[in-house]
C-alpha cells in the first residue's frame, strides 16, 4: 500500500485547484502504522469484566450474587451504582419497574408492532421500542437533571425547598418534563408510588422537592394538574440513587420487555405487511393538489432554485418554507452558547 | 391533548384508561402495592398468571446472572454507538439488536427442544432416547449443538451449570431439564469417545431450559434474555459517555483508542488510480472481463 505518487494523480476534478489549502495529489495513501508510543487499545470498563471462569460486576461475581439470593434488580444497583441496595430500596425499584412495564398501545408497543409486521427478529422490535423513549415520552433525563441542577444551585444560593420548587414551576409550568400535568387526575398510581416510597423509608429530598413542585404547580395552573408518572418515577429513582440517565435507561429497557410481548402478539394475531401493500387514502393527504409532471425539456422554466443571496431574501424564504410540512423548516433546534460548550441543547419544536 | 392509542389493535395484553393501567386483568398499581416483584410481573405479561414462589426465584436468578456480561457483542455495540454521542436510547437499542442467531438466548434453542420432545412423543421414544437422536443429528451433520459451548468461557460458562443446579434445588426440573441434561450427558460422552475437547453447556442451554420449564415460550425467553442485557449495556454506554471521550479516537488519551487510525488494518485491493470518465467504458469492461474483482465481492 501507499506506492502511488503525486505524478499518478494529476488532473482529477477540482483536486488541483489552487484554492485547496493543500496539494491533494501529494496526500499519502496507506494505513497508519501502529502507535507504539501508547498502550494498545483495550476495552476499558469500571462496570464489569469477565475471564474464562467468572463474570464480575463492580467487584462482585454475578453468579455468586445470585447464589446468595440477590436478584436481577439488585444487579441494577450494582451496575449503575456499584453498591448493594437495602431490601427496601430493592422493593421500591421492583415497584417502579412494574409500573414502567406496560402502558397499553402507546408508542413503544406501537413501534414494536410496526417493526414486527415487516417479519424481522424480535430483538429488532424490542430495540426499536427503546427509541420511543425520547425527551417527551421518556423525559427522565430532562426531568432528573433539572431537579439535580436546581436543587444543587438552589442550595448553594441558600434557597429552601419551597423556593427551589417555585423557581422550577415558574420556569417550566407547561414543560412536558415537569412531572406535573393533567394526565393522572383520575389515576392514583403516581401518588400511590410516592406514598409507597415514604412507607418504605426510601423517599428523600427529591420526593420532597417533587411534592413541593406539585403544590406550586397546582397553585400556578389555571386548570387541574397533579403529579404524573414521570414525576413519581423520576423523583423516586433519584432518591434510590439512580442518575437521570440511569433512570432513563432502566425504565426504557423495562418497557422493552412488554414491547416483546406486543411483538409476539402481533405475529400471533396479525399479518405481515408486504412491500407496497399499505395504502394511504387521499383523505389523509393535505399536500399540493395532483398536477402534471412538467416535461424535462421545460425544467428551467419550472424550476424554483433555493439559492438566496441576501439576508432579506433568505429570511423571507425561511418563513415561506415553513409551509412545507416535512421540510424541517418548522423545527427549531436551540444550540448551546458556544462560550459554554458546543452541541445541540434541545431537539424538536 | 390527544389520548387515543397510537395504533389500533385488539390486544389481550393490556389496556389503559384515565383511571388505571391494566395488564392481563391486573391493575398494575395494585400488583406493585401488593408486593409482587418485577419478575412476578414478567409471568403476568408473558403467561397471564401469577407464578409459584420457586418459579419467581428461578426467573430472578436467571435474569440476574444474564444481565451483565462485560464485553460481548451487545456491550461492544452499545459502546461503539455511544462514540458518536447519540441519545442514550440509541446505544441501548443497538445492544438489544445485536442479539441475533449466535449471540445470546435466541429462541432457536427453545424451539429445538420442543421439536425433539414432540418427536419423542409422536415416535414413542423416551426423553433420553430423543436426546441422543438430537445430538447425533446435529453432530453427524457437522452442526453445533445449540446451547453448548461459549467462545469466551471455554472452561465452562460460569452461569450455566449453576442455573441447572438452582433449577433442581427449586424443584423445577421438568421435561426440558431432563432433555437438556440427557443431551449434555450424551454430547460429552460422544465428544470424549471421539477424542475431542470438553465443551460445556452455555447460558442459553441452561437458561432457556429453565425458562421453558417455568412456562416461557421460546420467543418470550429470548425477549427476557436479550432485553435484560440492555440494562447492563446502558451502564457500559453511560460509562463511556460520561467518563470517555466522544469519537474514541483522541490522540491525547494515554491508551490508543478504539477508533484511532492505527487500529485500521486494511486487507483489500491495492491503492489504485480513479479512472477518468473518458476511460470509464473500457476500464469497466476490462475489469469485468479480468474478473479479479470477484474475489472481493461480499
Amino acid at each position: 500500500m501507499g506506492d502511488l505518487g503525486p505524478e499518478d494523480k494529476k488532473g482529477i476534478g477540482n483536486l488541483d485547484d489552487p484554492g485547496l489549502p493543500f496539494n491533494y495529489a501529494e496526500r499519502e495513501y496507506g494505513t497508519v502504522s501502529m502507535d507504539e508510543t501508547r498502550a494498545r487499545f483495550q476495552w476499558t470498563s469500571e462496570v464489569a469484566y469477565k475471564n474464562v471462569h467468572r463474570i464480575v460486576a463492580r467487584g462482585y461475581d454475578t453468579t455468586e450474587l445470585m447464589e446468595e439470593g440477590y436478584g436481577m434488580t439488585d444487579v441494577l444497583f450494582v451496575d449503575f451504582q456499584a453498591r448493594i441496595a437495602s431490601v427496601e430500596e430493592d422493593q421500591m425499584l421492583n415497584y417502579v419497574m412494574i409500573m414502567a412495564l406496560e402502558d397499553g398501545l402507546s408508542a413503544p408497543a406501537a413501534v414494536s408492532r410496526l417493526v414486527a409486521q415487516s417479519k424481522t427478529f424480535l430483538t429488532q422490535a424490542c430495540g426499536a421500542s427503546v427509541h420511543a423513549f425520547g425527551h417527551a415520552y421518556g423525559a427522565y433525563s430532562a426531568f432528573g437533571n433539572r431537579l439535580l441542577d436546581d436543587l444543587t444551585a438552589g442550595r448553594e444560593n441558600g434557597l429552601d425547598i419551597d423556593a427551589i420548587a417555585q423557581g422550577i414551576v415558574d420556569d417550566n409550568l407547561n414543560d412536558e418534563s415537569l412531572g406535573v400535568s393533567d394526565l393522572m387526575l383520575q389515576d392514583p398510581a403516581a401518588k400511590r408510588m410516592i406514598e409507597r416510597a415514604r412507607k418504605l423509608g426510601v423517599a428523600g429530598e427529591y420526593v420532597e422537592l417533587m411534592t413541593a413542585i406539585v403544590e406550586k404547580a397546582q397553585a400556578a395552573s389555571d386548570t387541574p394538574v397533579d403529579i404524573d408518572m414521570l414525576g413519581a418515577m423520576g423523583a423516586v429513582m433519584l432518591d434510590l440513587g439512580f442518575t437521570p440517565e440511569a433512570t432513563w435507561a432502566i425504565l426504557a429497557v423495562t418497557r422493552s420487555f412488554a414491547a416483546g410481548a406486543h411483538f409476539i402478539e402481533e405475529i400471533e394475531r396479525a399479518e405481515y405487511r408486504r412491500l407496497g401493500q399499505v395504502l394511504t387514502p387521499p383523505e389523509m393527504y393535505d399536500g399540493p393538489s395532483d398536477r402534471p409532471v412538467p416535461p424535462l425539456s421545460e425544467r428551467e422554466a419550472n424550476a424554483k432554485p433555493a439559492l438566496t443571496t441576501d439576508l432579506d431574501e433568505w429570511a423571507k424564504q425561511e418563513e415561506e418554507r415553513k409551509s412545507v410540512w416535512g421540510s424541517g423548516y418548522s423545527i427549531h433546534e436551540e444550540i448551546e452558547d458556544p462560550s459554554k460548550k458546543t452541541g445541540v441543547k434541545s431537539v424538536g419544536k | 391533548m390527544q389520548r387515543r392509542a397510537d395504533i389500533e389493535r385488539k390486544t389481550s395484553i393490556s389496556y389503559k384508561t384515565e383511571e388505571k393501567t391494566v395488564m392481563r386483568g391486573y391493575n398494575l398499581s395494585d400488583l406493585a402495592e401488593e408486593g409482587y416483584s418485577f419478575t412476578d410481573a414478567m409471568f403476568v405479561l408473558f403467561q397471564n398468571r401469577i407464578p409459584a414462589k420457586e418459579e419467581e426465584k428461578m426467573l430472578r436468578y436467571e435474569m440476574g446472572v444474564f444481565l451483565e456480561h462485560s464485553m460481548s457483542p451487545s456491550a461492544a455495540g452499545a459502546i461503539g454507538v455511544a462514540a458518536g454521542r447519540p441519545n442514550l436510547t440509541s446505544t441501548i437499542a443497538a445492544s438489544i439488536s445485536t442479539f441475533g442467531g449466535v449471540h445470546g438466548p435466541g429462541a432457536a434453542h427453545g424451539y429445538m427442544m420442543k421439536k425433539y420432545l414432540r418427536r419423542a412423543h409422536e415416535e414413542g421414544k423416551t426423553v433420553e432416547e430423543i436426546a441422543e437422536v438430537l445430538v447425533d443429528e446435529y453432530m453427524d451433520n457437522g452442526l453445533p449443538v445449540m446451547g453448548m459451548g461459549q467462545p469466551q468461557h471455554t472452561d465452562s460458562d460460569p452461569r450455566a451449570e449453576p442455573i441447572h443446579l438452582k433449577q433442581e434445588e427449586l424443584g423445577l426440573n421438568g421435561v426440558y431439564l431432563r432433555l437438556q441434561r440427557a443431551l449434555e450427558k450424551y454430547f460429552h460422552a460422544r465428544r470424549k469417545k471421539e477424542g475431542r475437547d470438553y465443551v460445556g453447556v452455555n447460558v442459553v442451554g441452561a437458561g432457556n431450559t429453565a425458562l421453558c420449564d417455568i412456562g416461557f415460550a421460546p420467543n418470550a425467553a429470548w425477549c427476557i434474555g436479550s432485553v435484560c442485557r440492555g440494562f447492563s449495556c446502558a451502564a457500559h454506554a453511560l460509562f463511556n459517555m460520561k467518563r470517555g471521550r466522544a469519537w474514541a479516537a483522541s490522540k491525547r488519551e494515554p491508551m490508543v483508542q478504539m477508533l484511532d487510525l492505527s487500529m485500521i488494518k486494511y486487507v483489500g485491493p491495492e491503492d489504485r488510480i480513479v479512472p477518468k470518465q473518458s476511460e470509464r467504458a473500457e476500464y469497466a469492461k476490462n475489469q469485468k472481463e479480468e474478473g479479479e474483482y470477484k474475489k472481493w465481492v461480499i
